[in-house]
């Protein structure tokens, strides 16, 4: 608990220090393009406390981010927390939709895998995940682009709804997984890999393990045995790794969603890049972090609680 | 001093013999051998000039022309070869991401052995910098830090080694400590040997190897992430990387328009690259870790 | 327990259903567009972008009106004019029972406080046209404009013109005034703003107290300006019918485009053009000392393959031109003398260089300087906002090479780009402008009074000074063009502003769901996003209008998926009940 809260510090430090090394003048920037006279410009620099020395304007930074005031955009001259916000719904849904299938599928080729281990059906199952851990994601996102939605037509090019439509209600939702299946399955497959790798080499330890002798010895059927016993036990690592994936979840989608121009952070973050629109992604950056930090966190606490072998943290 | 020669002789003279009769092993090594003649004979198989739109054009190239004869993989939308810039896109790539490993595996080395050895107060010191570097988000990291130092190679290359090594050293510190653990360090420290100097001899020959198994592993990291930096817009735009490849095809809208050998190829080359250096990285670990094998 | 499941799945294909059956009809009449050009204010004294210039063409109408076919000064909210002896005042008639959106009456009192408060408090936007003025009103429906020098300008006056109800209390300064958001809703053209969401859509609804439409009453209720990130979505959505024109689709959708017989392609040329700019070196930051050489500059425009540009990267869409196109008007368009027009030579530029002294000593490729020192290598900027930026930055490379010169790229956004030049970091880079109808906007960006603001040749002329302020003053139009192509053929003959092409605005529209688009100016201009925009006021709609199609299929598709679903489960429900007495143990 205490790491956690030092891990924040620190990576509150390192994302001033890292931004205004690089913002040399960040209200001449903010206004770059624009007409505005030098006295308005100095005035807005005092008003900032940029004329402030390094330390006193690190408090300020942290006094801001408390009150999640995060600067302005360079690109859209909105404040950067209303941008990040209205960003979020999109990602949490795409990758959270595609974190828990992959988690799933992936788990259940996993326990397949190492229950028929060295089958067929194992090898099919590591190699093929294997090979989609192999490539970019979103190169991934680009294939099934061009064969789905270029080529067959069944899919949108991009986006999360039919832009100029004004639909509502379950005509809206539906658009919009219409909208997000590709995408979706672009972060599923991409990630099953490490479900079912982890999974496997899991259920392979328990496996060897006396009690499922024991199971077996009873005459429970196969399955029973699998589902009832081996399974649980070999989950527990699983629940972990899911439970950390969704702390990357915010920062996993960033490429697919540009190819996808799918408007969510990932989206966001692929924009703030051409710029640099460097209050953009000092805000996601800070916001990636936290959420992997919150995670981590609830992924300790989840472990402690599921297996009380484990001593407190 | 030639015992120890010898014995690392020995060493590598098993693990050869161990890898050799690995089938994931040696079809992992013949790709990539393929791969790697590939982007060193560039020249011969693909005129470099063939990267240059005016030279393109003035040979009488079509645009966004599917694969020929004439061109092997089609053309792109500035009538540039695809064929010429996947193999000149190999060697970028590839270089890229072995030079990003080596950093990668040198820092973590280094951190992993010293936090390892030394032990106490700087061995906690150091384990809480590569917790905080493995908690933060890596992709998000890279960006920021590739926004902020401008978009070159070696920029490139310094932003993987930066964001890469907390899991090496992880990986390393903990092999160092079952070492330490082994007699013949108190006893080489008994006959008055000094701290470098068991490092060298007795700590490194035995880590080692798990280092170069976690080398071979994180060379796909290396890849993958220049991939997608460059995809990003983030890439030297001088140089062209099979991401940087992917990136302008994307862009220019080979997606829409169908035009899938602009962007297959690169992609293809990036997995099969990865996949080969995975195959050899996982035979290195069952050897290093005959544990792990017969799975 | 199966029962609810088929309960449930029963509802479910209830709840996709109905939507279908009572689909409600849309009683407006809607125009729907699309961009890809987000706003950033709709303050029409401070914006810059083409698309905040449509919007406002549509909210406010201006004194003066454009002819659509060629620009030719037209009755606007004034009726007639008239010039007094000097030549330095007209006299304006407004037109009768004038009255805002809002229904407050139009009179002499907003023209002239609009005047005035934008010169005293120097609004940007207009203050190139009326600095030199002074407004006085005469009484609610003549009000007289003097200007304290010749202007041939005048009685042109097409500057927007706000509601001073509104605005004046707003508007106590520049400041105020050009930070306001105006979007109170209120104006005088044939639609006013009703809804602005900022990188998404602007709506505007028909204003009733317009004078100007085809027919006694608005035809259009509503349009409906949609944003689109993505160009090729935008072209999808013209093609399946749920957007009626689009403007700015890429190059390379104009052949399907084309193909489709309700829809009409228009390739729209107003006198907007793209460069290759090099830094001209007349603020602090230099450039590469070779570019301060005229010629290694000619050399350069000698280099320059603009064909190749306008096949591959246009289509040929675009059509070449000598040097910058000042003027939407043709009439406008630069006319240099054969004997100095540039052409692609790349063994000439060669030659010059080689003459010039500028010699590669040491075999890498590279030339140097004179003396041996400093290899030419340029830097070039990538504008990442622009289309074509990054496969011109291939291209200028690849020709660059090909003289013994070095390119190195760095991409920035448009705004950093501004940046960059003010500062004069760079060497070269490519980008592009569309002139107002009057040339002396575009004219004066050459100016020194612009240096550091919109001057980007970052070059001077003493020549062109005098003659630009000659050309401000010279009432006899014949007179004017010459003055003008003499200053174009300074700007060529320097070399700094190399002009690729005219570049096109993209434009199309579906043939089967509006009528009524004009060109502006006759045959070759776009149908909107013109200079004063007049398509809509003309435009009706043809027969009813379709319901949305979009929405419709997906919603069959959902009331299909429901059906499936629900004859799954109950298959399931069927199975699951042999099964379930097995598993019992």
């Amino acid at each position: 608990m205490l790491g956690s809260i030092l891990t924040l510090v620190f990576v509150l430090v390192f994302n001033f220090f890292l931004f205004r090394v690089v913002q040399k003048d960040p209200i001449g920037s903010l206004f770059r393009g624009r007409n505005i006279p030098a006295a308005t410009l100095d005035n807005l620099r005092s008003a900032f406390g940029l004329d402030q020395p390094l330390g006193t304007q690190f408090l300020y930074y942290l006094r801001e981010t408390a009150q999640l005031n995060f600067g302005i955009s360079y690109q859209s001259r909105q404040p950067v927390w209303n941008e990040i916000v209205s960003a979020i719904p999109a990602t949490v849904a795409l990758v959270g939709v595609s974190a828990v299938l992959s988690a799933v599928i992936g788990t259940i080729g996993g326990v397949i895998a190492a229950w028929r281990r060295n089958t067929w059906k194992d090898h099919t199952i590591t190699s093929g995940t294997m090979v989609f851990y192999s490539m970019p994601d979103f190169w991934l996102g680009m294939i099934l682009l061009v064969l789905f939605a270029v080529v067959l037509g069944w899919f949108p090019v991009g986006g999360i709804t039919d832009a100029g439509s004004n639909e509502t209600g379950l005509a809206l939702i539906l658009d919009q997984l219409h909208h997000m299946f590709l995408p979706a399955l672009t972060l599923t497959l991409a990630y099953l890999g490490e479900y079912t790798l982890v999974t496997r080499s899991s259920l392979l330890d328990v496996m060897g393990e006396d009690y499922l002798t024991v199971a077996r010895a009873k005459g429970l059927r196969d399955v029973m045995v699998r589902n009832r016993h081996a399974v649980p036990n070999a989950l527990l690592p699983v629940v972990t790794l899911t439970a950390i994936n969704f702390g990357f979840v915010l920062s996993g989608a960033i490429a697919v969603e540009a190819v996808f121009s799918w408007p969510g952070l990932g989206k966001a973050t692929a924009d703030a890049i051409r710029g640099p629109d460097l209050p953009m992604l000092q805000g996601l950056f800070l916001l990636f972090s936290a959420a992997v930090i919150v995670f981590n966190l609830a992924a300790d606490l989840t472990y402690s609680w599921l297996d009380p072998r484990v001593e407190e943290i | 001093m030639s015992i120890a020669m010898q014995r690392r002789r020995a060493t590598a003279a098993r693990v050869w013999r161990q890898f050799r009769v690995s089938r994931q092993g040696m079809i992992g090594l013949g790709v990539l051998a393929v791969f790697i003649l590939m982007a060193l004979a560039a020249p011969l198989l693909a005129d470099v000039r063939e990267l240059n739109p005016v030279f393109a054009r003035q040979a009488g190239n079509p645009q966004w022309a599917p694969p020929s004869e004439f061109a092997p993989l089609g053309t792109d939308h500035i009538r540039r070869s695809v064929w010429a810039q996947f193999v000149w896109g190999s060697r970028v790539s590839l270089f890229v991401g072995l030079a990003a490993t080596v950093l990668t595996i040198l820092i973590g080395s280094v951190v992993g052995i010293v936090a390892g050895f030394v032990g106490g107060r700087l061995d906690a010191f150091m384990m809480r910098i590569t917790e905080w570097f493995l908690v933060i988000p890596f992709l998000p990291l890279a960006i920021v830090l590739a926004s902020v130092l401008g978009r070159s190679v070696w920029n490139i290359i310094f932003v993987i080694g930066i964001t890469s090594w907390p899991s090496t050293a992880r990986l390393v510190r903990a092999q160092v400590l079952t070492v330490k653990q082994r007699l013949f360090v108190d006893r080489a420290r008994s006959l008055g040997a000094s701290g470098p100097h068991i490092v060298a001899h007795h700590v490194l020959p035995n880590v080692s190897g798990l280092i170069l198994a976690n080398a071979t592993l994180a060379v796909p990291i290396s890849i993958l992430t220049e991939t997608t930096l460059s995809f990003l817009g983030l890439g030297d735009p001088s140089s062209a990387s099979w991401g940087k490849t992917l990136e302008e095809a994307f862009v220019e809208g080979a997606v829409v328009r169908n035009a899938w050998w602009y962007f297959i190829p690169a992609g293809l080359g990036i997995l099969i690259v990865v996949l080969a250096f995975t195959l050899i990285g996982r035979t290195l670990e069952e050897i290093a870790n005959p544990r792990l094998g017969g799975r | 327990m199966k029962r609810i499941v088929v309960l449930a799945l029963t509802v479910l294909l209830a709840v996709a259903v109905v939507p279908i059956a009572s689909a409600q009809e849309d009683e407006n009449v809607v125009l729907r567009i699309g961009l890809t050009q987000d706003w950033e204010t709709l303050n029409p004294t401070a914006g810059f972008a083409v698309s905040e210039y449509e919007i406002w063409n549509v909210h406010y109408a201006t004194l003066t009106d454009k002819a659509a076919d060629d620009f030719e000064t037209i009755p606007g909210l004034a009726e007639s004019w008239e010039p007094s002896d000097d030549g330095l005042t007209y006299t304006y008639t407004l037109r009768e029972g004038l009255l805002w959106s809002d229904g407050e009456s139009l009179t002499a009192e907003d023209i002239a406080w609009n005047i005035n408060t934008g010169r005293d408090q120097g609004w940007d936007n207009m203050l190139s046209t009326v600095g030199n003025l002074d407004a006085t009103v005469i009484d609610d429906r003549t009000v007289q404009i003097t200007s304290s020098v010749p202007d041939p300008k005048l009685p042109t006056l097409d500057v927007y013109l706000v509601p001073k109800h509104i605005w004046e209390p707003i508007a106590t300064d520049y400041d105020a005034a050009t930070q306001y958001d105006a979007l109170d809703g209120v104006g005088s053209g044939p639609f006013v703003v009703s809804d602005f969401r900022k990188g998404q859509s602007v709506t505007m609804i028909a204003n009733p107290n317009y004078w100007g439409y085809e027919g006694d009453e608005p035809a259009i209720d509503q349009v409906i300006f949609q944003l689109f990130e993505n160009p090729d979505a935008m072209v999808a959505a013209l093609q399946q019918g749920e957007l009626d024109a689009i403007h700015g689709f890429p190059a390379s959708s104009a052949e399907a485009l084309e193909a489709d017989p309700d829809i009409e392609v228009v390739a729209g040329q107003q006198g907007g053009f793209d460069e290759i700019a090099i830094n001209g070196g007349a603020i602090e930051g230099q450039p590469h000392p070779a570019l301060l050489d005229l010629e290694v500059r000619r050399a350069i425009n000698f280099a320059i393959d603009k064909e190749a540009v306008i096949e591959d990267l246009w289509f040929d869409l675009a059509s070449p031109v000598e040097t910058m196109s000042p003027s939407a008007d043709p009439k406008w368009l630069p006319e240099i003398p054969e004997e100095n027009q540039f052409s692609y030579d790349p063994d000439r530029a060669n030659q010059i260089l080689d003459d010039a002294g500028y010699l590669d000593s040491d075999g890498d490729g590279i030339r140097e300087m004179p003396d041996g020192t400093n290899p030419i290598v340029l830097r070039h900027a990538v504008n990442t906002d622009g289309d074509n930026a990054a496969s011109i930055g291939d291209l200028f490379k690849g020709w660059m090479e090909d003289i013994g010169i070095g390119v190195e790229l760095a991409s920035y956004d448009q705004d950093a780009l501004f940046g960059v030049i003010i500062e004069g970091t760079y060497d070269t880079f490519f980008w592009g402008w569309t002139p107002f109808v009057d040339p002396d906007p575009m004219l004066s960006y050459f100016t020194e009074a612009e240096l550091y603001n919109y001057n980007d040749a970052n070059w001077t002329d003493p020549a062109y000074e005098q003659l630009y302020l000659e050309q401000k003053e010279e009432l006899d139009p014949e007179r004017r063009v010459e003055i003008v192509q003499e200053m174009l053929t300074i700007l060529h003959d320097a070399g700094v502003y190399i002009s690729l092409y005219l570049s096109p605005d993209l434009q199309a529209y579906r043939t089967d769901t509006f009528t009524g688009w004009v060109r502006q100016p006759a045959e070759i201009g776009p149908v909107f996003f013109s200079n004063s925009s007049p398509s809509y006021a003309l435009l009706t709609p043809i027969g009813a209008e379709g319901a949305d199609d979009g929405s419709n299929n997906l919603l069959i598709i959902g009331g299909a998926v429901a059906a499936v679903v629900v004859i799954g489960g109950v298959f399931l429900a069927m199975r699951n009940r042999s099964s379930s007495a097995d598993e019992r143990e």
